[in-house]
């Protein structure tokens, strides 16, 4: 396949990474820009993919090495994309990188963290954790170097970090560079945030103990902020009764309009996540509707006959603290009874908000009324994964390859 | 042939109830968030999720056979948290009018009030008309001429010489006593229903009792979610006011007709004209001064809580509302033109607006929202009988 | 290789954990041309040094005894040198960081592992590419959405495209339908049917060979250059570089419903039916004619079920929104009933639903059909639904929203199914031929199912995952089937709607113009993407045991009339199974070979005397057990000092000789750490950890042969994120061999 300008792949999520390499592999000459200091997204933040209950570094080990083996790939990282202008043929990009603190010297030997004490709120764990101002994003990160919370550092003590460096890989005075790319086609891969819970008080966003799905998937992760145990944020116990709250946020006109697509699998996942660590724990699930489409259905299957797991089909009403524990107000709706539900710790199922909603980067040509990206090959520009619509990962990677090869194709269709 | 019910959707129902505002009823997805929120809700019959699935479905002798539409209060918390914007609040009350429509005796004056929108010419016309040929045949189409004997709070002439007493009475005893016929009838068709619906135990009144306590007090709407307090005291307010407006009516009628000795043993005795500072006109005025308080605090809510917890106003609310407002206005004015020199004239008119809109009131209580005075007790007293009470 | 340098790194701590020097001295002990020592290779000084060294000592392999080669791969890729040239021990990962500095343990496990590395290079030799003419063409199978989608795409990248359809027209299941889902705002409502405009586009594009009626005679050869014969008017013959199956599902045959009234009342009808009825603009009632009062759509009819499809087809909920809207389109009255068990419509598919609740007339019921009765009015009865406990519905017209089945059979059974069938004649034993005769007939429900034809020894179709969906990693890496070179897109890979069936048509185009430039350049595909080595055959010694070609993953062996393997080099993945499976040991790629791994543990120093440091093999998975260890050791953990550590590319190319070699080394016991196995399997090779277990099994009479006990072999299923537990595994098996005392072969 004929080099041309190179494609420009915005965000490093599995969608991103997919498309990049999918068309990098091919031939295409690729520029993959990320916000992070590590690839990944939100997958690499999850315990496991449904319905195999795989550890999604297994894959991102294989596309990392792809990564590394394809010379056509550039990834860029702690950067984003300021200004965007449609030309003849294609776009001219203006990146903002850095500043880089770090730099590729980098051996992730540790001596640097070593040296620091400042502490700050750990982003990879969703500010669930402390972690040094200068350390490895997370244990698999790629690229595979340190980066450094400049700011929440005194001076003299980064003197004292860059000092502990032996290899010259902290620089201080580093600062943010922009560089001008002209390329063919761009592949919008930004992905999603999770709904905040603050918006949803009445389902006891705020409360200690009620978390988001996201934050589960941490809490159940080895390289999480509990080291993968399943506790009560307020107490640190393990909890005897979890209970996941389904559509919170989603499908409803007061939050967000539509179905965020992953939120009953992800339950139904964690769900067994509780019963493979506390085989003792009731765990009940409140939905609307199961949505497990495909093959996903065994995942319904497996988890809803495990013993002391229940499913009942109710919105939750109410959360709300009593005593040390939560009290939940639903309507079970087959039963036709109003139970007074109590639970240990409460996670709700919130859904995705496309991250560019409220980007107004010229690039996101095309968008609907939720914000999320659409199709516009003549203007060259094609979304994937959930930047597209809400989806799972399977989904997204099936659709990055598929956007990739619009893209391409967009690319070289002439002017 | 199977023993299994055959559900039967009624699509003239559900036709009629979009008209009633009942549209959103179909956007429902049953998720029941609805009923989660709800405070009045019984643990094991809880509203309004089933109730809108039954209207989605035109299900309409469930509906009716229902105590649920007339135990919510219609704090409207579930139409600010419904996901759907269904606002199941706004259904429960098109229910409780389709309800009092269907169940009205006759139904032919259910479904004139009903069609307020529409009907309100003759419904405010009709009563006045009566009035004026009342009158007319009795020979009393003249203005008063004032009484010199009269003075001070005894005001200027005597709107018995508009007016005789006789008649008055003849006239609002007669109606009182057909709201009463038309209420009870209608209450029984309900009671059957919600009888039909679930088991009762226990004795009517022994049941009744309580109610009227928490009604007397509206404990109930202590635990109605949003806008309490001021819904709480607005609603408990005009209660008051009705019943105290009731009782001074009820007074003057013990008054005129062989009242007047045990009132004078009681020391409390006057002649006609009774003077402003009577106990009885006391009474009348605080009723009025509760009326217009209660309905100001309402209004006052309606504001503060915004148009999702209001929750919409239909053709026969706001007739009722203004009947009512008439009602007031007209009386106030009445009294005040005894003590005003103003042209005798206005006076007349005045009193005899008043007389036709309060027989309007009368005539159309049967139909109108207040009905609920009957049903929702009804309800509270099935749901103590068939023991659905909320823990 | 016969100059392999060997370069110690003494950055991160290696240098204070270990005296490299006298590594550097015993690797010079052990044969290597050049040593070096440096503080820091990966810097630019580091490099510079190493390439000096390499010229120096014209060295044509290096050791990198470093960091892990999972760190740095980039800088150090810069030297120039392909796999055969350059082989990394994790000194600082395996040794320096998780075990005791200045330790002599720690000290005799570095000069092992950098030993065991020297063995292995001098094993290399270079790599040369697989060259051969390739063609650009990519061969579509199936006319529906996702062939055309792919067949637009696959030109639009500037490749050649024959499209083959065994129909005479274009569209599919589609080319039935007035409108699609929508796939755009505005979301509430259907949107016109894209078919009518994708067929014209890709019937007028010039770079794309249309052939309607027309089906697949057989396919042999292999990515790059598949030799196809075609059956149609006329029968043509032509190469490809790629194929793209894109063949669609059917509808589940609905006769099986019997209890949801089909084949009893002709008012049953399929969701197909009423696609037809829709087109035409008339919906009625096939008995009467007459327009129907209610309409009532049953969901999940056969999708859901233990009798008939236990997974969920996905699209049913979606088409019956899209054709609620449409009746109502044509049929302003009638009132429409959808009973649903759980109503799926994810994304922006919600607001299509909330349309159809918008509707005049349309009512939605939960809840599950017990049956429906066809004696007088059409009456559905439903339990666990909102109406009530047990709740009958009535309706003129009921519609079955049926799932789909893949087109797709699996290709292995199939293969079995003719192989039973020849034994069943041609058998020896009556016995033989009564068993074959009788799988014959457990398998008979896969006759005639061939789409493909491949003349590969596997089977003449994708093989399948469970409910015979051709894929193998369908949430990683979803287009990856077990057929080099050969993609599934659109229904027949998953249960979908036709949105995504176009996306999924697009994205096999993309894998297949991949595959096509990778043949080029003589790279392997997914997932050692790049990897140009390949499997050499030393044929004169070949047994014909055929284990090779039966157990390689990917279907890459085919068989000469005797049985011999013939290598299509470029449908190998390159992770040796073939080579781990050879009695004969005659399998072996450039870079990878069963004699190098025994060089490495030949390259063991196992301390002869009995009271001596016991010594454990440890053969690890690179993909999943190595990035554990590494990520143990990054967290600080430690574990015993008597593992040596042999990363290798799948356990399935574990050959049972490095196990007996060991073991006859003295080698106290042998552990292997592979991938996840089964149903949920987690091996990038699919089999590899499964035929290693199966391997093992047979180990058995080996060890007996040694008077050894079993337990000194061990595997071991671990996950990529098994790091905590990765440690405790080595050190519980090394404490079960002290329990068992030395290997008593030591010394001899």
């Amino acid at each position: 396949m004929k080099a041309g300008r190179p494609l420009l792949v915005l965000g490093a999520g599995i969608a991103g990474i997919t498309a990049a390499l999918e068309a990098a592999e091919a031939g295409a000459e690729v520029v993959l820009v990320e916000r992070e200091p590590s690839i990944g997204g939100r997958v690499v933040r999850s315990r496991s993919y449904f319905p195999k209950m795989c550890p999604p570094s297994c894959g991102m080990e294989i596309n990392i090495r792809r990564l590394e083996a394809n010379q056509r790939v550039r990834v860029i990282t702690s950067a984003r994309v300021t200004a965007a202008e449609p030309t003849a043929g294609g776009w001219q990009v203006t990146l903002t990188v850095g500043p880089a603190f770090v730099n590729r010297r980098c051996t992730a030997c540790g001596d640097c963290e070593a040296a620091c004490v400042t502490k700050v709120l750990d982003p990879f764990n969703l500010g669930m954790k402390q972690v040094k101002a200068i350390r490895l994003p997370h244990l698999h990160a790629w690229p595979r170097r340190f980066t450094f919370d400049r700011a929440a550092c005194p001076d003299d003590e980064a003197r004292a970090i860059a000092a502990a460096c032996r290899y010259g890989a902290i620089d201080l005075d580093a600062t943010a560079t922009t560089e001008s790319l002209e390329v063919g086609a761009v592949v919008i891969a930004t992905g999603w945030t999770p709904y905040p819970l603050d918006r949803l008080p009445e389902l006891g966003g705020g409360l200690p103990d009620v978390i988001a799905n996201v934050e589960m998937e941490r809490l159940a992760a080895p390289d999480g902020p509990t080291a993968g145990r399943i506790v009560r944020p307020s107490d640190g116990q393990p909890p005897a009764r979890v209970a996941f709250v389904q559509c919170a946020g989603s499908r409803d006109v007061n939050h967000l309009p539509y179905c965020s697509g992953v939120c009953c699998l992800a339950s139904l996942k964690q769900a067994s996540y509780v019963k493979d660590q506390l085989p003792g724990a009731e765990v009940t699930i409140y939905y609307i509707d199961r949505r497990t489409p495909g093959r996903n259905e065994d995942v319904l299957l497996q988890v809803a006959a495990m013993e002391g797991v229940r499913l009942v089909k109710g919105k939750v009403g109410r959360t709300e603290q009593r005593n040390r524990a939560l009290a939940l107000r639903v309507e079970d709706v087959e039963a036709g009874r109003v139970i007074d539900a109590e639970a240990d710790l409460v996670v709700l199922a919130t859904g995705m908000v496309p991250s560019g909603a409220d980007d107004d980067l010229a690039l996101f040509t095309r968008k609907d009324e939720d914000g999320f990206s659409l199709d516009d090959p003549a203007g060259r520009v094609v979304a994937a994964g959930v930047a597209r619509r809400p989806e799972d990962v399977a989904s997204s990677v099936r659709d990055a390859t598929g956007a990739a090869a619009r893209a391409l194709a967009a690319a070289r269709a002439r002017p | 042939m199977s023993s299994i019910p055959v559900v039967q959707p009624s699509s003239k129902f559900r036709e009629a109830f979009a008209k009633r505002g009942g549209a959103a009823a179909a956007r429902c997805y049953q998720c029941a968030a609805c009923s989660s929120v709800c405070e009045l809700a019984p643990a094991a019959a809880p509203f309004p999720r089933r109730q809108v699935l039954w209207a989605q479905w035109g299900l309409v002798d469930r509906l009716a056979a229902d105590p649920g539409p007339w135990l919510c209060h219609q704090c409207n918390d579930c139409s600010l948290r419904c996901p759907r914007d269904v606002a199941p609040g706004d259904l429960m009350a098109a229910v409780r009018g389709m309800v009092v429509e269907c169940l009205a005796f006759p139904r032919a004056f259910g479904r004139l009030v009903a069609n307020a929108r529409t009907t309100w010419p003759l419904l405010l016309l009709g009563p006045l008309l009566f009035w004026v040929l009342l009158l007319g045949a009795t020979g009393r189409l003249v203005l008063p001429a004032a009484d010199p004997q009269l003075g001070g709070l005894e005001g200027r002439f005597h709107y018995q010489d508009v007016v005789p007493h006789a008649l008055i009475y003849a006239v609002y005893v007669t109606a009182t006593a057909w709201v009463a016929v038309a209420l009870w009838v209608s209450g029984r068709r309900y009671w059957r229903l919600l009888g039909a619906g679930a088991a009762r135990h226990g004795s009517f009144l022994a049941n009744l009792f309580p109610v009227l306590g928490d009604i007397a007090t509206h404990a109930r709407f202590k635990e109605c979610g949003r806008g309490v307090p001021r819904r709480r005291w607005g609603h408990f307010l005009l209660m008051w006011g009705f019943v105290g407006a009731a009782a001074t009516s009820g007074f003057a009628i013990l008054y005129l007709y062989g009242g007047t000795p045990i009132f004078d043993w009681l020391g409390l005795g006057h002649g006609y004209p009774l003077p402003l500072d009577h106990w009885v006109k006391w009474l009348g005025n605080l009723s009025a001064v509760l009326l217009v308080l209660g309905g100001t605090l309402l209004y006052a809510n309606r504001l503060a809580v915004g148009d999702r917890l209001v929750g919409a106003t239909t053709g026969s609310d706001r007739f009722l509302l203004y009947t009512v407002i008439g009602v007031v206005v007209t009386g106030v004015l009445t009294e005040a033109f005894r003590f005003v020199a103003l042209p005798m004239a206005a006076a007349w008119l005045v009193y005899v607006l008043h007389l036709g809109i309060v027989l309007t009131l009368f005539l159309t209580l049967p139909y109108s929202k207040l009905a609920h005075v009957v049903y929702r007790t009804l309800a509270m007293v099935h749901e103590r009988m068939s023991g659905l009470t909320t823990g | 290789m016969d100059r392999v340098g060997v370069i110690l790194c003494g950055g991160c701590g290696i240098g204070d954990a270990v005296d490299l020097d006298a590594v550097a001295a015993a690797a010079a002990a052990a044969g290597a041309a050049a040593t070096l020592v440096h503080p820091c290779c990966c810097a630019a000084d580091g490099l510079e040094a190493i390439r000096a060294a390499v010229a120096a000592h014209a060295l044509d392999g290096i050791v990198v005894a470093a960091c892990s080669e999972r760190a740095k791969r980039q800088e150090l890729a810069s030297l120039g040198f392909d796999p055969a040239g350059m082989w990394r021990v994790a000194l600082r990962e395996h040794c320096a960081w998780s075990h005791p500095a200045g330790d002599e343990d720690t000290r005799m496990l570095a000069e092992d592992l950098v030993r065991m590395g020297l063995a292995r290079m001098r094993g290399c030799r270079p790599i040369v590419p697989v060259a051969a003419a390739v063609s650009d063409t990519v061969l579509v199978v199936g006319g529906g959405r996702a062939g055309l989608e792919a067949a637009r795409v696959a030109a639009g990248l500037g490749h050649p495209v024959v499209l083959v359809e065994k129909g005479e027209a274009l569209g599919g299941r589609l080319a039935a339908q007035r409108s699609v889902v929508p796939e755009e705002p505005p979301y509430d409502r259907p949107h016109p049917n894209p078919i009518p405009g994708l067929i014209a586009e890709v019937t007028s594009c010039s770079d794309i060979t249309v052939l309607p009626s027309t089906t697949i005679g057989a396919i042999t050869g292999q990515p790059g250059r598949f030799a196809v014969r075609l059956d149609g008017p006329p029968a043509t013959e032509l190469t490809v570089g790629a194929i793209i199956q894109a063949t669609g599902a059917r509808p589940y045959d609905a006769h099986a419903l019997g209890h949801l009234g089909y084949g009893a009342s002709p008012d049953v009808i399929t969701s197909e039916q009423l696609e037809v009825m829709l087109l035409a603009g008339a919906v009625v009632c096939p008995s009467s004619g007459a327009q129907p009062g209610r309409v009532l759509f049953i969901q999940c009819a056969g999708s859901r079920d233990d009798q008939h499809l236990r997974y969920c087809s996905s699209e049913c909920c979606a088409t019956t929104l899209r054709q609620a809207h449409e009746l109502r389109a044509i049929d302003p009255k009638s009132e429409i009933v959808i009973v649903y068990r759980d109503l799926r419509a994810p994304g922006q598919l919600e607001h299509l639903f909330a349309g159809v609740q918008d509707m005049a007339g349309a009512m939605m019921a939960r809840g599950d059909v017990d049956r429906v009765r066809v004696d007088g009015r059409l009456s559905v009865e439903l339990s666990n639904s909102l109406l009530g406990e047990h709740a009958a519905v009535e309706a003129d017209l009921v519609v079955l929203a049926v799932g789909m089945v893949p087109t797709a059979a699996d290709g292995e059974l199939i293969r079995r199914l003719h192989d039973a069938r020849h034994q069943a004649e041609h058998a020896e034993s009556a016995q033989a031929r009564a068993d074959a005769g009788r799988l014959a007939g457990e398998l008979s429900r896969h006759q005639g199912t061939e789409i493909l034809n491949l003349g590969y020894r596997q089977g003449p179709d994708l093989p399948a995952l469970r409910y015979s969906f051709p894929d193998s990693h369908f949430i990683c890496f979803p287009y990856e089937t077990r057929r080099t070179g050969i993609y599934a897109a659109g229904t027949v890979r998953a249960p979908m709607g036709s949105a995504q069936a176009a996306e999924d048509g697009a994205g096999a185009a993309m894998k297949a113009v991949q595959c096509i430039e990778m043949a080029k350049r003589g790279e392997a595909v997914h997932p050692r993407a790049g990897d140009c080595a390949w499997p050499e055959f030393f044929l004169q010694r070949c047994t014909q045991c055929k284990r090779c070609t039966e157990e390689c993953p990917f279907g890459t062996l085919d068989e000469d009339a005797k049985g011999t393997p013939e290598l299509r080099e470029l449908r190998c993945r390159r992770c040796g199974i073939c080579m781990g499976s050879c009695p004969e040991r005659i399998i072996s790629f450039q870079d990878y070979s069963v004699q190098m791994v025994a060089d490495m543990i030949k390259a063991i120093e196992v301390p002869e005397d009995l009271e001596g440091k016991p010594r454990i093999l440890a053969l690890m998975c690179e993909n999943d057990a190595v990035p554990a260890l590494d990520a143990a050791a990054a967290n600080g953990a430690t574990w015993n000092p008597w593992v040596r550590v042999i990363p290798i590319r799948c356990l399935g190319s574990t050959n049972v000789i490095w196990i007996a070699e060991a073991l006859s080394r003295g080698v106290d016991g042998v552990i292997l750490i592979g991938c996840k196995y089964g149903d949920d399997y987690q091996c990038h090779f699919i089999r590899g950890s499964e035929l290693a277990s199966t391997r093992l099994d047979n180990v058995g009479e080996t060890l007996q042969r040694l008077a050894l006990e079993p337990e000194r072999i061990k595997l071991v299923e671990l996950s990529h994120d098994e790091f905590d537990r990765i440690p405790l595994v080595l050190d519980e098996f090394a404490a079960s061999l002290e329990a068992l005392g030395p290997n008593p072969m030591k010394g001899f």
